[in-house]
């Protein structure tokens, strides 16, 4: 910048620079080719004049009239420094960049009406407008079927089918023959194929309506529709992230979803319900909000830098899983910088994050009617267990009496002494059987039989973290299990001192390794129990001196001695022991039932608009507002957390808001037909494609609200069509086919239908089902596919059948990134981000897991088994009754001759396995 | 479709199929739309990719310099100041207070300065100072491109290993070894285009996300495989061979029947020849992974003979194994050192005693990973193999308080590459003298990976794959080249 000072006085002498003429050819030959039409880098336009006075996002405004010496345009041009020189390309010449500087030093004159292009209206966008409802009007009853002729006639669907068809002259194929239809309808809306029975009732009745209404009746729907929901939100049963740990409460989430479907909850009822659910008595429904992955408290750094990252991350996820969710708009973006395509600013964006601002992730409790019962029953039985120990707790020698107490247990351990006045009490390992000492639960007592330790306020000598496991927070909250409890950072020794609200009279210590019994290492085997009263003075009150030296081949001694004890006392316990097992059973039950991982809420944070996303440079505080281009729905600051939920749900599940019901309408379209009239069902934006069929997405669309939202009528109206009707592609089949082919080879235009490879759990789901091993039983704790059900690591497969793993692939315990062993390799997604689409990729180890796994190997035993149950001994019978069981169609002659000598000669699993392998069992007809 | 690539029961289809087609240009213009997975792949600047042939060998962008990479992945975040830059400043100020540093980094209070933990001296011709903690490795000093000025995004384990293996730190992004062999498939058809092979400790902190295909279609994620244990289902446990044999003939029957009524139909063709594929697979695999023909002064070069350190054996297996990947053309092998959060025992994650915890790691690490290098030399694959070595952010200069190890720092660490196309000999970048904050030449990992794409012939900012609306990249909307470690 050394030769600006010298130019300004120059400056004066000559003539007024001039835009045109002198200044744009420089933007035009320098500058435009990445801040102008096509590219906007740092957000800056220099080709109009309105969107370069207005500057880029970094350092806007750019160009300061009069001030060419502050102006970063000029900055730019002129600095020493490489890296900031512009245009990267090298230095411009001299003579433009004096032009430049007089140009802006004479107030930057930009005359009006002289620009080459035009800022587009990014708001001029066909999804942002009103649904349209435009020319022919349809009575659609519930079923298009004539009940007279048995035949369906065109709906209002097929109409504007045929209308685009012939436009593109194209024609909608012929009808599928029927149980072609019938496969493929069981597969769209139950997830799982028609037996044969089915079969040949249909084929009997051909009343293809109530062949409909029954499979929307059946339970199985609501569990094959739930998975495209909780694909889009990217629901998973762990937490994600480094550590992956279990998120042991949150099916109840999931479960929501498939009683949702299964109901017809209208679908703005479900939208309002996933967003502030807590205020219609739906706890579950926000679950919805916290799918995400998370970093737990302990995985997140101790700087404050660290922790408001952490918080802007779990805010975002909310965001963008409403925004692509209900809105079918990718609003992340606005996170850094204004949307580059659609009309969303960073404002816009931190205003959404308003909304949320108080969600928080966490457990709730249920407020179900099974629930509160539960809970009920909880205090009961945890009342009736306190009444038990303080009566068995008189059992225990007290400490240094001269009795020979029990060896410490790694389950519990009681500490009784004479009672002392106690405001702190410590206690301080000093040895241990292996490794760092750790405590899941330290109670005391007073004497009126009360755990005063409990949420007292501790300190610990210090700790070894493993978020959600082991923190120093675990040691007096309650709750018993390895998985929560404190753990030192010291091998064998550490010390925990808690310190009491008042003094008070102590005479017990209860304490223990894992309350649970699975855990056995880690264990105080040499300790001392210390009180401090009020004074401060300390005094020793038990230790470990007077107890049975540890030994670990010692293995059966019961966690509650009677040694020493009078005949009648041991009785007494015995007693009490026995009538405290069922409780404890209990207790362990109920602890699981009543929780869920959902949105839990507080007073909102302050959201600012941060400057490139990051948080450390916040700028003006932002209110709760929707999107500005689609609204004008602004609250004060003040406005309580749960209100500003309830209007954002309100504002999004209106028939005014012109994405909703076209999202959703859409992402149903597509599971009948694997691509949506829009093939980008969670990107409605401008660099979404546009629909196929405006005309019939609006219709159904307005259809869709018309109905009540009701899902269901939408499912209706869409298999019981002609179009859904058709047969699938043959090419073969003559020229024209040839011809469409080559015009619109993916039939986006649905002149047949797109038959396509059943996912990952219609698979798994079908072969139990076919080999009559398929389980029911519905909602509920996920079964497993590994070993463990989080965690860092080696996650070994549950490869074999078990009573648990032959339910349903919906109600598995699912780990995010972990894919399952035999069917993660057909597109499942692993809930990292959202899936909107499944993809259907092909692969060899798709035919590797499919071919050997132990999984296929026992599905095929289990299938040849039934087959023989039901079609007995005969070779020619069981391969006729395997070909209807997992095909639903008898063989042909040609595949009887074939697979019977197979048969013979190999047994019947052999044809199963190949049948589970085979094309037509995988492909949706 | 190249009939050659296929059995004579696939060409037999294909003949078929072209014979009822009549037109075998029509099917051509049908696998070339028809593409794998619905979405994305039809965008201008994305690979065209055959259903039935998901990892043939496809055209880079422009010449590329190299073909393979192995990617030596260190979990657990290896200290800068111990092993490839050298700041004497540190000896001076040794356990003195850094005036004016952070009262509080990652896992709790910061504690003093604490110099280099091993001896530095210069190698080779360079004179580069490297640290003795990795004699095998400093050996190769005069062949490296070191990076020394790199910047994370996150200074958590998990969040940072995401963003180093995909560009973001949140989960389910594409990996770099699954947006490679979706640009690029592999030279080889009979194995997996992608290998993943973890640490015989145990998977790094984010497990299968650093080798997850997240968007992209299935067929580009991470095969896992180690000398230890090999690909899953490789063949049918207690199914006699001729049960076995009959069970896929009557398959390949019933699919070619099932064609018959549908020719024309790609995604049928493809799932016949993925079961041809895999039948290649179940002979290639164990061939690979036995390496029981590995002569012994390559397992000595290794240190796989090592009787005394079990863990550096089954290390150097897992370098043999990558070599031999490499030399039958895989695309993209990641290589892991160091499992997953262990208080620094199982990687390289060492706030508590880092020296003692050093010893161990790099006993395991050095010779094996050096060895394999110099082998890809000597039988000349390095001219068109990089290898890339990396971990997820560097540490402190500082101790923590009250302990003998440093905190995460995203500020400022060391990455390096070398073979094909790379610069031999430099040194690019600075942090400032102690070792806390890049300085000079700051490079996000966004320009390291961009750098990667670039040996490979791909342009960072072309390859691309819409998702949910938008356009999604490896190093997002960031990123360039590091010109100054190029060849």
């Amino acid at each position: 910048m050394r030769s600006v000072f010298l130019l300004i006085s120059a400056s004066a002498l000559a003539a007024p620079v001039d835009f045109v003429r002198e200044v744009r050819p420089i933007l035009e030959r320098h500058c435009q080719e990445c801040h102008g039409g096509k590219k906007q880098k740092s957000g800056l336009r220099l080709d109009i004049k309105s969107e370069a006075l207005r500057g880029g996002d970094n350092h806007g405004p750019d160009i300061l009239p009069g001030r060419a010496k502050d102006s970063p345009f000029i900055h730019f041009l002129t600095t020493d420094d490489e890296d900031e020189l512009m245009p990267p390309k090298g230095r411009l010449p001299q003579a433009e960049i004096d032009t430049l500087i007089r140009w802006v030093n004479e107030g930057a004159a930009w005359p009006d009406g002289v620009d080459k292009a035009k800022v587009e209206d990014r708001r001029d966008h066909w999804s942002f407008k009103p649904v349209q409802v435009s020319g022919f009007k349809f009575q659609v009853s519930s079923s298009a079927q004539s009940a007279v002729s048995g035949k369906l006639e065109p709906s209002p669907i097929d109409r504007f089918i045929d209308a685009k068809l012939s436009e593109k002259g194209l024609h909608r194929s012929p009808p599928a023959d029927p149980a072609a239809w019938l496969r493929r309808v069981t597969f769209d809306l139950t997830g799982l194929p028609p037996t044969p029975e089915e079969t040949d009732d249909f084929l009997k009745r051909q009343d293809h309506a109530a062949v409909v209404e029954r499979l929307l009746a059946s339970p199985r729907y609501g569990e094959r529709w739930a998975q495209h929901w909780l694909d889009v939100v990217r629901y998973a049963d762990t937490h994600g992230f480094e550590v992956n740990t279990e998120r042991p409460n949150a099916w109840p989430y999931r479960d929501y979803v498939i009683r949702a479907f299964n109901n017809d909850t209208p679908y703005d009822r479900f939208i309002r319900e996933q967003i502030a659910g807590d205020a219609l008595g739906e706890d579950a429904a926000t679950g919805f909000l916290v799918t995400a992955s998370v970093l737990l408290p302990g995985q997140i750094g101790k700087d404050e830098p660290s922790k408001r990252l952490a918080r802007q991350d779990s805010i975002d996820e909310i965001v963008v899983n409403i925004g692509q969710t209900f809105l079918g708009l990718s609003i992340g973006c606005a996170r850094c910088h204004d949307h580059k395509f659609d009309p969303i600013s960073a404002k816009d964006y931190y205003s959404m994050q308003a909304f949320v601002a108080g969600v928080e992730y966490g457990e709730r409790d249920l407020r179900t009617p099974e629930a509160l019962a539960a809970r009920e029953r909880l205090k009961q039985v945890k009342a009736e267990l306190a009444g038990l120990d303080l009566r068995l707790s008189r059992f225990v020698p007290i400490a240094r009496s001269g009795v020979k107490r029990p060896m410490v247990d790694a389950r519990e351990n009681r500490d009784r002494f004479l009672p002392v006045k106690a405001k702190r009490l410590r206690f301080t390992v000093r040895d241990t059987n292996n490794l760092e000492p750790c405590i899941d639960e330290l109670e005391v007592f007073t004497t009126a039989g009360e755990n005063i330790a409990l949420n007292a306020a501790v300190t610990v000598s210090g700790e070894k973290v493993t978020a959600d496991r082991h923190e120093q927070r675990f040691v007096n909250d309650g709750s018993y299990g390895n998985s929560r409890s404190w753990m030192s950072n010291e091998v064998g020794k550490g010390w925990v001192m808690v310190e009491f609200a008042q003094e008070q009279e102590i005479d017990r210590v209860v304490w223990g390794r894992d309350r649970q019994g699975k855990f056995k290492d880690r264990l105080a085997t040499s300790y001392v129990i210390e009180v401090a009263d009020a004074s401060g003075a300390w005094k020793s009150v038990a230790d470990s001196e007077d107890r049975q030296r540890f030994d670990t081949r010692e293995r059966t001694q019961p966690a509650f001695s009677i040694e020493g004890l009078r005949k009648e006392e041991a009785a007494e316990a015995q007693r009490l022991l026995k009538q405290k097992r069922p409780l404890d059973e209990e207790l362990q039950k109920l602890d699981v039932s009543q929780k869920v991982f959902a949105g839990t809420f507080r007073i909102p944070d302050d959201i600012h608009l941060l400057n490139r996303g990051d948080p450390e440079q916040p700028k003006e505080p932002v209110v709760p507002a929707v999107l500005s281009a689609l609204g004008d729905l602004k609250l004060t600051k003040e406005t309580p957390e749960q209100q500003r939920r309830i209007a954002l749900a309100d504002w999004i599940a209106s028939p005014r808001n012109p994405l909703t019901a076209r999202v959703m309408v859409n992402r149903i379209w597509q599971g009948h037909f694997g691509t949506g009239l829009v093939e980008t069902p969670s990107d409605f934006g401008r660099m979404g494609m546009k629909p196929t069929h405006p005309e019939l997405l609006d219709w159904l669309a307005a259809e869709f609200i018309r109905s009540g939202w009701s899902v269901k009528h939408m499912h209706r109206l869409i298999v019981l069509s002609a179009t859904y009707r058709q047969s699938g592609f043959s090419f073969g089949r003559n020229d024209a086919a040839k011809a469409a082919a080559t015009l619109d080879a993916e039939s986006r235009y649905l002149w047949h239908f797109p038959s396509r490879r059943l996912d990952a759990e219609i698979i798994r789901d079908s072969m139990l089902a076919v080999s009559g091993r398929l389980d029911l039983k519905m909602y509920g704790r996920g079964f497993n596919l590994f070993d463990k059900r989080g965690g860092l690591t080696g996650f070994e497969p549950v490869e074999m059948l078990t009573p648990e793993n032959t339910r349903r692939m919906i109600y598995a315990h699912k780990v995010r990134r972990e894919p399952e062993a035999v069917f993660g390799a057909f597109d499942c997604p692993d809930a990292g981000q959202s899936t909107a689409v499944r993809r259907s990729s092909t692969t060899p180890i798709q035919a590797l897991n499919l071919f050997n796994s132990r999984f296929t190997l026992d599905t095929a035993a289990a299938f040849a088994a039934r087959v023989k149950k039901e079609a007995g001994e005969e070779a020619s019978k069981q391969v006729a009754r395997a070909f209807r069981l997992a095909l639903g169609r008898h063989p042909t002659a040609a595949e009887l001759g074939d697979a019977e000598p197979t048969v013979r000669q190999h047994g019947l699993a052999v044809l199963c396995r190949a049948l589970f392998n085979s094309n037509e069992f995988l492909f949706v007809p | 479709m190249n009939p050659d690539l296929l059995s004579p029961a696939g060409r037999h289809l294909l003949d078929r199929r072209r014979f009822l087609n009549g037109s075998a240009t029509a099917l051509g213009s049908i696998a070339l739309t028809q593409m794998l997975g619905a979405d994305g792949l039809l965008a201008a600047n994305g690979p065209v990719i055959d259903p039935a042939r998901p990892y043939a060998p496809r055209q880079p962008h422009f010449p590329a310099k190299a073909k393979n990479v192995v990617v030596i992945f260190c979990a657990g975040a290896v200290s800068q100041l111990e092993t490839w830059d050298y700041k004497p400043e540190l000896i001076k100020w040794d356990n003195k207070p850094l005036p004016g540093g952070p009262a509080v980094t990652f896992q709790g209070p910061a504690g003093n300065l604490a110099r280099p933990q091993y001896d530095f001296r210069p190698r080779g011709q360079t004179g580069k100072w490297v640290s003795d903690m990795i004699p095998h490795l400093a050996e190769l000093t005069d062949d490296i491109a070191f990076v020394h000025s790199l910047t994370s995004k996150s200074n958590t384990h998990g969040p940072a290993e995401n963003f180093l293996s995909t560009g973001f730190t949140l989960d389910g992004f594409p990996s770099l070894g699954a947006w490679t062999t979706y640009a690029l498939g592999s030279e080889n058809q009979d194995l997996p285009s992608y290998v993943a092979i973890p640490d015989p400790r145990g998977v790094p902190q984010n497990g299968a996300n650093n080798w997850g295909p997240g968007f992209l279609p299935a067929a580009f994620q991470g095969t896992t495989m180690s000398s230890k244990s090999p690909v899953r289902h490789l063949s049918a446990p207690g199914v006699s061979a001729q049960a076995d044999q009959a069970a896929r003939s009557l398959l390949q029957r019933m699919n070619a029947r099932h064609l018959e009524g549908h020719p024309g139909d790609q995604k049928l063709a493809a799932r016949i020849a993925s079961y041809e594929l895999a039948a290649r697979m179940q002979l290639s695999v164990p061939e690979i992974t036995d390496l029981g023909t590995e002569p012994a002064h390559i397992l000595k070069m290794y240190g796989a003979d090592d009787t005394q350190n079990a863990d550096k054996a089954a290390f150097a297996r897992n370098c043999i194994l990558a070599r031999r990947l490499i030399e039958r053309g895989v695309r993209f092998v990641q290589l892991f050192n160091g499992a997953y959060a262990s208080g620094g025992k199982l990687n390289w994650d060492g706030h508590s005693d880092l020296k003692a915890q050093y010893d161990v790691h790099a006993g395991i690490l050095d010779q094996p990973a050096a060895a394999l290098i110099r082998d890809l030399k000597q039988r000349g694959l390095l001219q068109d193999t990089l290898v890339v070595w990396c971990t997820e952010f560097g540490r402190m200069p500082f101790f923590q308080k009250g302990a003998k190890g440093r905190d995460h720092n995203p500020d400022g660490f060391t990455c390096w590459m070398t073979g094909a196309g790379v610069k031999p000999g430099v040194s690019h970048g600075e942090c400032d003298e102690l070792g806390q904050k890049a300085v000079k030449d700051v490079h996000p990992l966004y320009h390291f990976n961009a750098t990667i794409l670039h040996l490979l012939g791909l342009d960072h900012e072309r390859l691309s794959f819409e998702h949910n609306g938008i356009r999604r990249r490896l190093t997002n909307v960031e990123g360039r080249v590091i010109p100054e470690i190029l060849a």
